[in-house]
């Protein structure tokens, strides 16, 4: 495309970020505000207008996370297990539901009779199952990753669903005179098509995932970031309390930006940059082989 | 990286179905029915564990018990219902309030946007257990999570739609002399209100759910207490019954909102269109 779009594009980093006015008066509004925000919380909390057992200062909760990640650093394994459950109930409620959608996506009879069933798991708040869920597979992780799978897997379903059938006829028609295989015409026209949708999904389905391994856990547990904070407010340490939030708040924050990068890397072309990154690549490595086969002949 | 969301939660790609409506019902439930025989089979031979995964007749049964003879679920009922109201209520009015004055200030949104990021990747439930410890075991405490719960999707999506909101529209209701509150009334709400609307159906959706991980984690009344206690008894068939109540619950919170949708922007259904401008026109032959 327009080379120079994209080059001045590249060169507004940090660097001719940091020389920009405008962008150092704002960095310096947003902390302003924050620590304006925290010194009067700070002051209303030593000068004793909060309850402590309510709403601890900030260098209370600042003690608690000092405590909790290097003092006794017990907040790891906690931290792990639900990012275990988290993370496996994603993998396999995002394949089954993706499974599903493709085979409801490729035929309309079966679409047409799942369909109710669909409606049904999603209008069931997932939670309730929990219960149920205890009861069959015990009071471990696999109830947790359980829950997990049941939550994401209404949001994949209709993304990838959606996302398949919004396949472009013209260019289906044209795969088809080209003599595409079906095969080929789904992986090479239907997923790339569906693709950010489906991520679109996937990045929902991921913090609810989240979601789902910490009410399983509120609900019945040993180990996990959920029980750990339900112990702390029942102790009435909100402090803590609290710096378990924040951890929480970290961990939702982590696996978006995770999801975030899996969809730059896959659906690259739905992001400048990184369309461009790819396509010089691609440039160079077909450049490559000209030259080599040029080299041979 | 605010951003609204449509989240269409209906089933895409279901064609109108040109067979008489009997035939598609006595194929849905010839499937539906055959299911459930199966799994009454698998159970009634042993195959399945008759305690975990109770028979579907033992299910149907025992909704006899829990809704006429003891009729225990409707005090449950009750409670669970009036907290996902009041807190759905409280939520998205709060939601779309703060968002209208946050989407008129340029400098507001700006510094109010990096919390609203983090608030968003927080798992909202998980603040029950503090705000249990705030509120107490009450009322107050339930009413508070299903109102966070439902406080976002609302805000965020009225946010996204009047931010975007069309410049040209802006600039003729300007020049047409409009005052601010008109503008905002007569064409920025308006051209917002599908995007508000998908965000009070999702706050809708989740309510529900909130209701029930309050329920959890602080109450001793209400639909998920008895589906707790229903499982932690082992009672697995009127656990099942229970859930199904809720199923059928969410489902008719779901067709209410579809109701309402379709009322309030009718003009993005033709039979809605239809409706209202035949109200106007005899509105307004009355008045000529």
């Amino acid at each position: 495309m327009n080379g120079e779009v994209t080059t001045s594009k590249r060169g507004s980093g940090l660097a001719t970020q940091l020389t920009d006015l405008v962008f150092l008066r704002r960095i310096f509004t947003h902390f302003g505000i924050f620590s304006a925000f925290i010194g009067v919380w700070e002051w209303a909390g030593r000068t004793g207008r909060l309850n402590d057992l309510i709403m601890p200062a900030p260098s209370a909760i600042a003690e608690a996370l000092w405590r909790l990640y290097v003092v006794t650093g017990q907040i790891y394994w906690h931290f792990f297990v639900t990012f275990f459950e988290a993370v496996v109930g994603f993998f396999f409620g995002g394949a089954i539901g993706m499974g599903l959608a493709i085979a409801a996506a490729l035929s309309l009879t079966f679409r047409r009779y799942i369909a109710p069933y669909a409606v049904a798991l999603n209008v069931t708040p997932g939670i309730a199952v929990t219960p149920i869920f205890i009861a069959w597979f015990g009071f471990g992780w696999s109830s947790k990753i359980a829950l997990a799978a049941l939550i994401v897997f209404f949001p994949i379903f209709v993304n990838t669903l959606s996302g398949l059938l919004r396949t472009d006829r013209d260019t289906a028609e044209l795969f088809r005179s080209l003599g595409a295989s079906k095969a080929r015409t789904f992986f090479k026209l239907m997923i790339p098509n569906a693709a950010p949708m489906i991520f679109a999904g996937l990045k929902i389905a991921m913090t609810s995932a989240l979601v789902g391994a910490i009410v399983a856990e509120f609900a019945s547990a040993t180990e996990g970031i959920g029980i750990l904070m339900q112990r702390f407010s029942h102790r009435l340490d909100i402090a803590s309390s609290i710096a378990v939030l924040l951890s929480m708040a970290l961990m939702g924050l982590f696996l978006f930006i995770i999801m975030e990068k899996a969809d730059r890397q896959v659906v690259f072309w739905k992001h400048q940059d990184r369309l461009d990154a790819v396509s010089r690549n691609r440039r160079r490595r077909w450049s490559g082989t000209a030259a080599k086969e040029l080299a041979r002949t | 990286m605010i951003q609204g969301n449509m989240n269409d939660d209906a089933i895409p790609g279901l064609p109108e179905e040109d067979s008489p409506l009997w035939t598609r019902v006595l194929k849905h439930s010839a499937i539906l029915f055959s299911l459930l025989g199966v799994w009454e089979f698998l159970t009634a031979f042993g195959y399945a564990d008759p305690l975990l995964f109770p028979r579907p007749s033992a299910i149907f049964s025992s909704f006899v018990p829990l809704y006429v003879t003891r009729g225990i679920v409707w005090e449950h009922l009750w409670v669970t219902m009036s907290t996902v109201l009041a807190g759905f209520v409280v939520g998205t009015l709060l939601g779309i309030f703060l968002a209208v004055l946050a989407g008129l200030s340029e400098t507001i949104h700006r510094y109010m946007k990096p919390y609203v990021i983090i608030l968003e990747a927080t798992p909202r439930i998980a603040i029950g257990p503090l705000m249990l410890a705030w509120l107490g075991f009450g009322f107050g405490a339930k009413l508070a999570i299903v109102t966070l719960v439902c406080f976002f999707a609302p805000f965020i999506n009225t946010l996204t739609a009047i931010l975007s909101a069309n410049p040209a529209q802006v600039e003729l209701m300007r020049s047409l002399g409009a005052s601010k509150w008109q503008t905002l009334t007569k064409t920025i709400v308006p051209d917002a209100m599908p995007m508000i609307m998908a965000g009070i159906r999702m706050a809708m959706a989740s309510a529900l759910g909130g209701a029930l991980v309050a329920e959890f984690i602080s109450s001793n009344t209400g639909m998920a207490v008895l589906l707790k206690n229903l499982a932690a008894m082992l009672n697995m068939s009127s656990a099942f019954a229970t859930l199904l109540s809720l199923t059928v619950i969410g489902y008719i919170l779901y067709a209410m909102m579809e109701g309402i949708e379709r009322r309030v922007i009718f003009w993005q259904n033709d039979a809605g269109l239809r409706r209202v401008s035949a109200q106007r026109k005899l509105h307004w032959e009355a008045r000529a």
